[in-house]
Formats: C-alpha cells, sequence, structure tokens
C-alpha cells in the first residue's frame, strides 16, 4: 500500500486491492486460480471490481488475459443473476460491498463460481436445474386460458403480508448453494450423444435431486394462493416425491444466507406439516 | 423392480419412517436404557430389581429386543448412513449454528453407532478381550461395574452415551420441522430449550449411571445381588445357593419383589439380613 497526500492535504490510501478469482475456461475444462491487482475506489462493489478487472485485462503479473466472465443484471440485489462465492461465501456480488469485504479479510478478495452447478465460463454458472425445480413444483397460479373467468378471489391483507416475503425470491440460487444437502448435478455431454438425447438424460438426473429450499417455499406460496391451490395437490405430489421436502437436513443454511432473509425454514417446516397431512390423506382416504 | 428405482418411489415415506424410528422405539428405548442405567445410583438392589423386570420378560426378550430395538435400530442405522453418503456437509464455510448441529447430528450418529456394535458385543459375548468384561444379569451392578472400571473403557462409554444423547435430543428438534410440529422460527425456538433440557437431563442420567457404576464396591453389590438371587430361588421352592451362575428360563418367570422390601444392607451387617418368607411376603410369588 502506498500513502500519498490527495488534493486536500489529507492523507487518503492509492492502494491496490488483491483479486484471486478461481477461472474457467469452458465447460468440464480444469479450473485455475489468477491473481489481479485492482485499484482502490470509493464505494465499490464486487461488480466494479469485475469491470475493473476487465478494463485492465492483465493479470498480477502483467500477463494480458481474456476479462473474467461473470453475470449481472439489475446491480440492487433484486435479479438474483449475480450469485457467485465471494470470500467462500454464496452472495450477491452486487450486494457486496469493497470495503465491508477488506474490514473482515484485509488481505483481498477472492472470488469463486457457485460449487453447486455447472461451470459455463469463470463466474457464470448454469443454473437451470434451479428452473427445473420450479417447473416441478409448478411455482405458478395456473390461469392460462382462453376464456375470462372474471375476477379471481379476494386476498385479505393478512394473506397477503404472509405471501410477501416469499414472493421477493429472486432465484439467486445462494440457499443451494449453502445447503449441504443440495449436490451438484453435472451432465457432461456424451460422445455421439444428440441435444435431446442430453437434454432427456440431465433432466431425468434434476428429477431425482433435491428440489432445494427456494422451490419448496415457492411450493408453500402458491398452496396459500386463493387460485394457486387449485392444484395443491399436484404440487404435494412433487414435494413428496423423490428428491423432495424429505431431502432437507434441516442444517437452515438457506435461511441463514437469503440475501432476501425470505423465512425459508418456516416454509419448510409448513410444506413438512402439509406432507404429513397429505400422505395420511393419500394412505386413507384412496 | 430394482431396488434404486424402489428406495426412489418410496424415498419420502422411508425418510419419514427413518424420522419416526429415531423417535420411536430407538430413542424411547434409550431414554429408558439411560434412566434404567441410573437407578445404579440408588444402589445395587435398585438397579438388579430392575433388570430382574425386564428379564422377567424371559424367552419373550429377544424376540422383543428385535423388534423393537435392534431392527429398527438398523434401519435407522442404514438409512442415516446413506444419508450421511449423500450429503455435503460444509460448516468450515458456513459456521452458523443450525449447520452445526447438521454436522455434530452426522458425527454422533456414527460414534453412538459404532458404540452401540461395541456395547452390545461386548456385553454380549466377547467381554474382556475388548476391555471390562461381560454383562450378567444376575449380577446386574457388580457385573458392569466390573466392564466399566477401567478409565478408558469409561471414557468411550461417557463419549458414545453423550453422542447418542445429543443425537436423540437434536433429532426431537429436527423431527419437529420435519413433520411439521413446530413452523415459526419463535416456535422453533422453544422447541430448542425443550430438547437441550430433554438432552442435559438424559446427559446426566447416562453420565451419572457411569460415575455410579465407576463408585460401587463390587464385592459388596455381589453379594447384594447372591441375595436376592437365592431369594428368587427360595420362592421357587430351589434351595438357596444353587442359583450360582444358574440362568435358567423358570427363574425369569419370577418378579422379585421391590428392592426395599427386603432389607439388603452390604456384607458389614450379615446379620440384618432379613428374608421375609413367601407366607409373609407382600407379593406373592408368580404363578
Amino acid at each position: 500500500m502506498i500513502m500519498k497526500t490527495d488534493d486536500h492535504g489529507g492523507p487518503t490510501a492509492a492502494r491496490t486491492i488483491p483479486v484471486r478469482v478461481l477461472r474457467q475456461d469452458a465447460p468440464g475444462q480444469e479450473s485455475y486460480w489468477e491473481r489481479h491487482d485492482v485499484p482502490w475506489e470509493p464505494n465499490m462493489n464486487v461488480i466494479s471490481v469485475l469491470q475493473k478487472v476487465a478494463a485492465i485485462a492483465r493479470s498480477q503479473d502483467g500477463r494480458p488475459v481474456a476479462p473474467v466472465a461473470w453475470d449481472c443484471n439489475c446491480l440492487e440485489e433484486v435479479c438474483g443473476s449475480c450469485t457467485m462465492l465471494i470470500n467462500g461465501r454464496t452472495r450477491m456480488a452486487c450486494s457486496a460491498l469493497v470495503d465491508r469485504l477488506l474490514e473482515e479479510h484485509p488481505d483481498g478478495i477472492e472470488l469463486r463460481p457457485m460449487s453447486k452447478f455447472p461451470v459455463v465460463r469463470d463466474l457464470v454458472v448454469d443454473r437451470r436445474r434451479l428452473f427445473h425445480s420450479l417447473q416441478r413444483v409448478k411455482a405458478w397460479v395456473p390461469v392460462d386460458d382462453s376464456f375470462d373467468h372474471g375476477p379471481g378471489p379476494r386476498i385479505s391483507p393478512e394473506e397477503q403480508e404472509e405471501a410477501y416475503p416469499l414472493a421477493e425470491c429472486m432465484s439467486c440460487g445462494c440457499c443451494l448453494e449453502a445447503c449441504p444437502q443440495f449436490t451438484r448435478i453435472e451432465t457432461p455431454k456424451r460422445d455421439g450423444e444428440t441435444d435431446e438425447q442430453l437434454a432427456a438424460r440431465r433432466t431425468a438426473a434434476f428429477d431425482q435431486g433435491f428440489i432445494g429450499a427456494h422451490a419448496v417455499s415457492q411450493a408453500v406460496l402458491f398452496n396459500k394462493h386463493p387460485t394457486g391451490k387449485m392444484i395443491a395437490d399436484e404440487r404435494m405430489a412433487a414435494l413428496t416425491g423423490p428428491g423432495g421436502i424429505q431431502m432437507c437436513g434441516n442444517a437452515q443454511n438457506c435461511v441463514a444466507v437469503c440475501p432476501k432473509h425470505i423465512p425459508l425454514t418456516r416454509s419448510i417446516a409448513r410444506a413438512g406439516r402439509s406432507a404429513t397431512l397429505w400422505a395420511l390423506k393419500k394412505l386413507f382416504d384412496r | 423392480m430394482t431396488l434404486p428405482s424402489f428406495v426412489s418411489r418410496h424415498q419420502f415415506l422411508i425418510y419419514r419412517l427413518f424420522s419416526l424410528s429415531g423417535l420411536i422405539p430407538v430413542g424411547a428405548f434409550l431414554v429408558v436404557h439411560l434412566l434404567t442405567n441410573a437407578s445404579v445410583l440408588g444402589g445395587a438392589a435398585s438397579f438388579q430389581s430392575r433388570v430382574d423386570m425386564i428379564h422377567s420378560l424371559g424367552p419373550l426378550l429377544i424376540p422383543v429386543e428385535f423388534a423393537f430395538i435392534f431392527l429398527p435400530m438398523l434401519f435407522h442405522a442404514a438409512v442415516g448412513f446413506a444419508i450421511i453418503a449423500g450429503g455435503l456437509p460444509n460448516v468450515g464455510s458456513y459456521p452458523y449454528m443450525g449447520n452445526v448441529r447438521y454436522t455434530l447430528q452426522r458425527a454422533t450418529g456414527m460414534i453412538a453407532f459404532a458404540f452401540i456394535l461395541w456395547h452390545i458385543i461386548q456385553l454380549h459375548w466377547l467381554g474382556a478381550p475388548l476391555g471390562g468384561g461381560r454383562f450378567d444379569p444376575h449380577h446386574a451392578t457388580s457385573s458392569a461395574a466390573t466392564v466399566i472400571a477401567p478409565l478408558g473403557v469409561s471414557l468411550l462409554y461417557a463419549i458414545g452415551v453423550l453422542s447418542a444423547v445429543f443425537h436423540l435430543s437434536n433429532g426431537l428438534w429436527t423431527i419437529g420441522i420435519t413433520w411439521g410440529l413446530w413452523t415459526s422460527p419463535a416456535a422453533m425456538q422453544r422447541a430448542n430449550v425443550i430438547s437441550i433440557i430433554v438432552g442435559v437431563v438424559l446427559a446426566a442420567a447416562g453420565l451419572g449411571a457411569i460415575g455410579g457404576l465407576r463408585s460401587t464396591d463390587v464385592a459388596a453389590a455381589r453379594q447384594v445381588e447372591t441375595r436376592m438371587e437365592d431369594f428368587k430361588r427360595m420362592m421357587e421352592g430351589q434351595a438357596p445357593g444353587a442359583a450360582a451362575g444358574g440362568h435358567g428360563a423358570a427363574g425369569s418367570r419370577v418378579i422379585v419383589p421391590a428392592a426395599d422390601a427386603i432389607d439388603l444392607r452390604g456384607p458389614s451387617e450379615p446379620s440384618a439380613l432379613v428374608i421375609p418368607t413367601p407366607t409373609t411376603s407382600s407379593s406373592p410369588p408368580g404363578n
């Protein structure tokens, strides 16, 4: 760190931040660490660090390197696309402020792609399993139709207040990354396999895997909704199917890392209660 | 149908039975077992009379043990090991309390399983070769005290008992979430307090039993047990002393009167021993 005097005569730190990035050039390839020195500026977040890395386009030892690839969009923690492992923990890069990170780890910043999803390139991962889980539990209100069914049932303010926190989910995948029960499923393309065959194999693999806290919570949200609950049984079948809610190990990391503070463990316990009742109903009512 | 597809189709049921079996009957057995053992703190006669009560099941004891203890425990362990194999503990990256408990739940499950295997094999068959000795239901306190006398064995028992107790009391908390008994964070917190209390009580009972056995005077306990054994024989019309080492099925049928009905003081006051005759006994002999 070099100390110098700024225009106003006060000391500022013209400092550089050492950044370690775990890079990977393509799916299935070996990953490797690369170091970058990024000049410090006030009010940086990890996205602006990555923008500087791209602008400098040189590693710490002066080698010209391709810019690090990453996902981001809204830059205000509502789109859920910039999830990565920052200093070993899953979080959104846009809301990870550099000064706060340096308070915790003065040695620099370490960036890695999420570990529970296949890497596409550098910090970009393939999160289609996350969305596949939402499809499995039919996380929507089924209203697609050609006819006008009139207005839907009224939702009381109390119900709205219950539902709103669950509706804040932005599919960032932090809950899945931190979950010790959610393990990576990767289906690399085999020799001579068509895209359709690969997609079918991948879907079959996803269908056996744990759906994850986000999907459980969305199932709870839409099973509470007066129109959404019309297909509640289909959601319960998915929740109690292979890789369903029973896979939860109650580590409760999901609720601890959720950037939107969604009460995921309450959703899981409520889904557990619904699953208990649904299983009894299936056992005795059939 | 292949095994993997059967397991996959019935995964929910299997996991729920796994969860239930941890509480009933395995957890319930652990509670009874630890509280029974803790009765050794009330003296050799107190523990012996409880052991006699269990062994009064006679030939039914083995099937009852298999149906309500061993088989459920093996099922719980088998599914448990499969669950552990499928998980990816990450407490290093996410050192939250819930995650620490998740990891400990798995560690204590494995420790408790290894301990229980050793505990059963040693007490039933192997005896001394693994340190300690064998358990003799007719000399419950003295034989158990001999088993646990080496310090290393006592420490292993303490680790095994504490692992099993943590696994049960933490499992009590997670069972309530799994089945949906407590759903809100506040309710989970209240349930957590209760599970901690249960854990502390059971840990005290388990460690108390170990401490009680370690401080037992083996020779004195053996005399008390022999007198109780003689009394049982006498109730059956057998000659006192004939029971030495005997473990007949007939002896198992008699329920010994509560220990305090007989004056069973230590060998220092042998003259004080009064064994009531069948005609004066408050509890008539069986059959």
